[in-house]
């Protein structure tokens, strides 16, 4: 297969251009929001805000067809942001909040759009995407929504990775902790509100998770784990959607874009844990050969390392 | 490394008649205490009797609701945020979190770098020179979870002076520690006390407490006394 006819051609034509730029911005961003996820460990948090967004979605193209997604979901972000992080405080952990707060949420969209004639195609489309009908206007508010949640995070980056590192350290410095755990959550949420259009809503978890993930597992240092994670997710992305039009249209297979896009992500997530695994067994199998001491100055001392 | 009002008539910290409270259940009371620069205080007392609760009224994370809290002379917590470094106990510090040793002292100079600029070369300088102080400038790119908890504490004290603070709040910093880390966590409290700089810390330890500081607050059941320390006892070679 020639590379170039797989991996730019498809581009050529405006729908895949226009799902390819939706994908792009999605994924950079999401990837750098998702390492701040993975370091404070908000995974059951983003998929709360995931399933609280569902009823924005649903309320939104209800009552004003597809141009109200965005608005509708961006109001139940918001708003699903601000009561999480306000509960959780206050109930001292944020499990039972999101627990919660995911269900009848989601509950409240399936009851609103099963009131709908068309009821199963307009679920279909909220819960599995329709990267390759957005619109020029879908792809302006994709680019707009994550470059604002970008924006929440990169200036509040310090303070969140203060934050992630040691709250009590960061509220005694004179960060204000319920601040920076509001825009992050918010900055969240509208990564959801993006990729729920894109990807669609069960899938958005994917996209926000496993590049953070990955970052972990490949690099070492806190800026580099970002840079991996955005340049994971954009590659991710771009080859899923060309794994998608090969499929498609080379192939005969019908492969819906966003399944087959998070499916790349997952699949490129396995490939590097298990080069992880590999790397690590060998480096241990190395360093027993050569020493096989006990370390007593280490914080984890006893282990044979 | 300088306090910063070290000539000032102010004294370093000064809690009159103070009062903190979680919520509706007061935590402790009655305090009162003054500390000039370059003393060192000692709060000691049964779990529970309101030491890291001082600690972090006096940082305004626990409710003041009676009496006055000033730092270098100032009232407003605002103001006096920046003249103080904290340490607090850090036993829930994740060990895999990707940061240097280098970087978790920089985080003690975020706040007056700002949300807009990276840190520079005074930064990077101030940074060495905290490291330095505690004896740990060769770890300084090792990954702060593979240090060793003595040298994580002495790691958490230099992020807490990077910014040159007048007064220091140490939250049990001897518990876990060796007698290597031991001695060199007092060496580096002795010459920061020396520089002017205002210590008050909380330990169960009281021949470090001896050691380190000047005078002693015992608190107990959410009140105070106050006493003085002997003097240290000399040392057995």
């Amino acid at each position: 297969m020639d590379p170039a006819a797989f991996l730019i051609d498809p581009f050529a034509l405006p729908f895949m251009a226009k799902a390819l730029g939706v994908l792009l911005a999605l994924s950079v961003v999401a990837g750098i929001i998702g390492v701040l996820v993975n370091l404070r460990a908000l995974e059951f948090v983003s998929d709360g805000l995931v399933h609280a967004v569902f009823p924005g979605l649903v309320i939104g193209y209800v009552v004003s067809g597809r141009e109200g997604l965005y608005v509708g979901a961006v109001v139940a972000a918001v708003i699903a942001a601000v009561v999480l992080t306000l509960v959780s405080r206050r109930a001292g952990s944020s499990d039972a909040p999101t627990a919660i707060v995911l269900t009848g949420m989601f509950s409240i969209g399936i009851i609103v759009v099963s009131t709908q004639s068309d009821y199963v195609g307009q679920l279909d489309q909220l819960l599995f995407g329709r990267l390759l009908t957005v619109t020029d206007a879908d792809l302006v508010q994709t680019v707009i929504v994550t470059a604002i949640a970008l924006v929440l995070v990169l200036v509040t980056l310090k303070g969140q990775v203060y934050r992630a590192f040691d709250a009590t350290g960061a509220a005694a410095a004179g960060y204000r902790v319920l601040g920076l755990d509001l825009v992050l959550n918010v900055a969240i949420a509208l990564v959801v509100v993006a990729a729920s259009n894109a990807v669609g809503n069960l899938l958005v978890l994917a996209v926000l998770i496993v590049p953070g993930a990955v970052g972990r597992l490949v690099a070492g240092r806190i800026g580099l784990i970002f840079a991996v994670a955005g340049g994971f997710a954009a590659l991710a992305g771009w080859l899923g959607l060309s794994v998608a039009f090969a499929l498609s249209v080379g192939a005969g297979i019908p492969a819906p874009s966003g399944a087959t896009v998070v499916l790349v992500v997952v699949a490129g997530y396995l490939v590097v844990l298990v080069v992880r695994v590999v790397a690590d067994a060998l480096r241990r199998v190395r360093a027993g050969g050569a020493t096989g001491r006990l370390d007593h100055d280490h914080p984890r001392a006893g282990r044979v390392r | 490394m300088t306090a910063r009002d070290s000539a000032a008539p102010s004294p370093a910290l000064r809690v009159t008649g103070a009062a903190f409270a979680y919520g509706a259940e007061t935590a402790l009371e009655g305090v009162t205490l003054e500390l000039a620069p370059g003393e060192a205080v000692a709060l000691i007392g049964p779990n529970g009797a309101g030491k890291s609760t001082l600690l972090k009224g006096v940082l305004g994370q626990v409710p003041l609701v009676a009496g006055t809290i000033e730092v270098g002379g100032q009232t407003s917590r605002q103001r006096y945020a920046s003249r103080i470094g904290y340490m607090p106990q850090h036993d829930d510090l994740d060990p895999q979190f990707p940061v240097t040793l280098e970087q978790v002292v920089m985080m003690g100079r975020y706040r007056s770098i700002g949300w807009f600029r990276l840190p520079g070369a005074a930064d990077r300088a101030a940074v060495a020179a905290a490291l330095a102080a505690v004896g740990l400038t060769d770890r300084a790119k090792r990954r702060f979870g593979d240090l060793s908890g003595g040298q994580q504490q002495r790691g958490i004290l230099a992020r807490s002076i990077v910014s040159d603070p007048s007064l220091l709040l140490l939250d049990e910093p001897f518990n876990g520690l060796d007698q290597e880390n031991r001695a060199s966590l007092v060496s580096t409290l002795a010459a920061l006390k020396a520089e002017g700089v205002a210590v008050l810390v909380s330990t169960h330890d009281f021949d470090l407490a001896q050691q380190v500081c000047d005078r002693v607050l015992l608190l107990e059941h959410g009140r105070m006394a106050v006493g003085e320390l002997p003097p240290a006892p000399p040392r057995t070679p």
